[in-house]
């Protein structure tokens, strides 16, 4: 028998089996749309986290105070408050920066402070993250981008850098290149407006200001001179960034007379970084993913039971098949074929709710995040290859036993199958 | 003329019920040429049935040797099996046997689909066929739309199909009311008389049986007697 008649008898089967063969879909359904959730949801994550890391290039690496964690130097995420750390710790000094230029593959070592401060424009007040930055290495190492006005100068002093969402949606007045600000209780002039660049990193702080680290140590209490939140290190090949990570390190130990556990900084580089989080997210998306994928389990005992089901409902029609000259390849055929489009049938309804439902769950996210950790869902066409497939696949395994027993009932035994 | 085309030559049937052997068939000799109009009679027990699924190839016999046009189908495998029944017989069936949820048109169609037919060609033989058994009007109509009758009709259309050389008819009037059974009767009588088609009729009615040309009684797994019914329309 040709394979799209089997399929149309497949088809007539399924059309002809009522509640029972839809409630067996729904089982795919639920299993299929739970892992095209968690799969598109942690896919989508993974895609906001690369792009908010990418605020700061891969060759760059951040030196900051206090011991390291394993995200040490993250200091950023979520919340500008400098590290509960750095006041406790030992700040990084002038003193690093010298010992630090002199490590190979390093281009360019510069120090910045950072620290909250209250902006006061129009009758509006603000509280923003602040970052000191000495203009002439940070133009050197950012990514960030003008939407107007100039980066800093080597002579500015009172003036600075505002972030887009800061420079669009703190005040009812945006603000605008030349405007003049107040930042606790100094005047500022606006040299230029960030392009928004959904990084979470120092380096591309949306809603903070960027100004000349003099004017920052003015500015900010608890800075002192010659002190540093934060070294920042462009290194000459990024291939190499992590050879140069642990020469720093060691070079900072020798210098700063500490040991391995003792050790009062961090080195941390958004590379890796990256990987950490993005590792770490992954296993999770995995592991959601597993269990989802047991709910699929599920389902497919359910096919198989409805198909064994099926097969004795249909014994009888089973024999005359036979009897008018379905061979056990054909009746096999049927049979499997209605198994797989159970699964496929479930599948695409599973797509589709997963989708729609990964898109509500990752509005909400989207909100909680904030400041462009926004968690989009990204339906990937290998994800939608993938998880049809898989549930055709999981159709044709379930339907596969009853489907041989159905291709091998005895003619005569069958017919008389009442 | 008299070229034999089913033979059966000391066919045993024995059924294993738990511990206990129970004979259906004890070493049946048979032959039947070709066109001609057989009917196997006997009482309910004699056997008749597990004849008519040894000769319809819907089963194997215990012992002994059944020949189809001359091939002993005893030693062949399912699919084998499947094959000849698709192309060389017709079953008509007591209780119709159409696949309820398939429209006439798709009931008659499904054999020559099992043999690869292109659905095309077969829905234009399935017409046809449909066409010469009254039913041209009710080709959309499920089984259950239909009259017992009808359905009888459907089912010998089926079994025409694939212009197969034996008709199996198993107590083919057995569900229908004595007028329907005449007319269903006069029809088999029809493609035996008009398409020259071998029709093997199973039966327990020795009213019908005087339709055939021969007739076959089976007693307790054995062939009692033969008669030859000489009709005087063929004299």
């Amino acid at each position: 028998m040709k394979p799209s008649k089997s399929f149309k008898l497949a088809l007539n089967i399924l059309r002809h089996s009522k509640v029972r063969s839809w409630l067996t879909i729904i089982g795919i359904v639920i299993g299929v749309a739970s892992v095209v959730a968690i799969m598109s949801i942690g896919t989508g994550m993974q895609l906001s986290l690369e792009s908010s890391l990418g605020g700061l290039g891969a060759d760059i690496i951040t030196i900051s105070p206090g011991a390291s964690r394993t995200m040490g130097g993250f200091r950023d995420f979520g919340s500008d408050q400098p590290s509960a750390s750095s006041s406790t710790a030992k700040n990084l000094t002038i003193k690093d920066i010298q010992a630090l230029k002199s490590v190979e593959n390093v281009d360019i070592v510069t120090g910045t402070v950072s620290g909250r401060g209250e902006v006061y424009y129009l009758a509006e007040t603000t509280t923003v993250s602040i970052t000191g930055v000495d203009p002439i290495a940070w133009n050197e190492i950012t990514t960030s981008t003008l939407s107007s006005g100039r980066f800093l100068g080597a002579s500015d002093y009172s003036a600075v850098l505002v972030g887009n969402r800061l420079a669009t949606r703190s005040f009812k007045q945006p603000l605008s290149v030349n405007r003049v600000i107040t930042i606790e209780g100094a005047s500022f002039k606006i040299a230029g407006i960030l392009n928004e660049s959904g990084g979470m990193m120092g380096g591309g702080s949306d809603s903070g200001i960027i100004m000349p680290i003099e004017a920052a140590r003015a500015v900010l209490d608890d800075v002192g001179t010659d002190e540093f939140d934060s070294i920042i290190v462009k290194v000459a090949d990024a291939d190499l960034v992590e050879q140069t990570m642990s020469d720093i390190d060691a070079r900072l130990m020798l210098t700063r007379h500490v040991t391995n556990r003792t050790k009062d900084y961090s080195v941390s580089s958004s590379v890796a970084m990256q990987a950490t989080i993005s590792s770490t997210l992954e296993s999770v998306t995995l592991f959601l993913g597993a269990i989802a994928a047991v709910s699929l389990l599920v389902g497919a005992v359910g096919i198989a039971n409805t198909m064994f089901t099926t097969v004795l409902e249909r014994t009888k029609q089973i024999g005359i098949m036979k009897a008018i000259g379905a061979k056990n390849r054909d009746i096999m055929m049927i049979f499997m074929m209605n198994s797989a489009l159970v699964g496929l049938v479930g599948g695409v309804i599973g797509l589709v709710i997963g989708s729609v439902a990964s898109l509500f769950v990752a509005i909400p996210m989207m909100g909680m995040g904030g400041r462009g950790m926004g968690a989009e869902n990204v339906v990937t066409p290998q994800l939608l290859v993938f998880t049809l497939s898989i549930a055709v696949g999981i159709g044709i395994v379930a339907g596969l036993v009853p489907a041989y027993r159905a291709s091998k009932l005895r003619p005569v035994d069958a017919l008389r199958y009442e | 003329m008299d070229k034999t085309i089913i033979e059966l030559k000391d066919v045993w049937k024995i059924y294993q019920m738990g511990q206990v052997e129970v004979p259906a068939l004890r070493g049946v000799d048979l032959k039947i040429s070709k066109g001609e109009f057989v009917a196997i009679v006997g009482p309910s027990g004699s056997g008749k049935s597990t004849m008519m699924n040894l000769v319809g190839c819907l089963d194997l016999p215990t012992k002994g040797g059944i020949y189809l046009d001359g091939h002993n189908i005893a030693n062949l495998d399912e699919s084998k099996l499947a094959q000849i029944r698709g192309q060389k017989i017709g079953f008509v069936f007591q209780q119709f046997n159409l696949i309820p949820n398939l429209t006439a048109l798709e009931n008659v169609m499904l054999p020559l689909a099992f043999q690869g037919i292109d659905d095309t060609v077969a829905e234009a033989k399935a017409m046809k066929l449909l066409d010469i058994v009254g039913l041209g009007d009710r080709v959309r109509h499920l089984p259950t739309q239909l009259s017992g009758g009808q359905m009888q009709r459907v089912s010998i259309a089926r079994a025409l199909a694939n212009d197969p050389e034996v008709i199996l008819a198993d107590e083919p009037t057995g569900n229908l009311d004595s007028t329907t059974g005449r007319f269903i009767m006069n029809f088999l009588g029809k493609i035996h008389k008009g398409d020259s088609k071998t029709i093997i009729m199973v039966t327990h009615d020795l009213n019908l049986s005087k339709a055939a040309e021969k007739v076959v009684h089976i007693k307790d797994g054995k062939v009692e007697k033969i008669e030859t019914i000489r009709k005087r329309g063929r004299e």
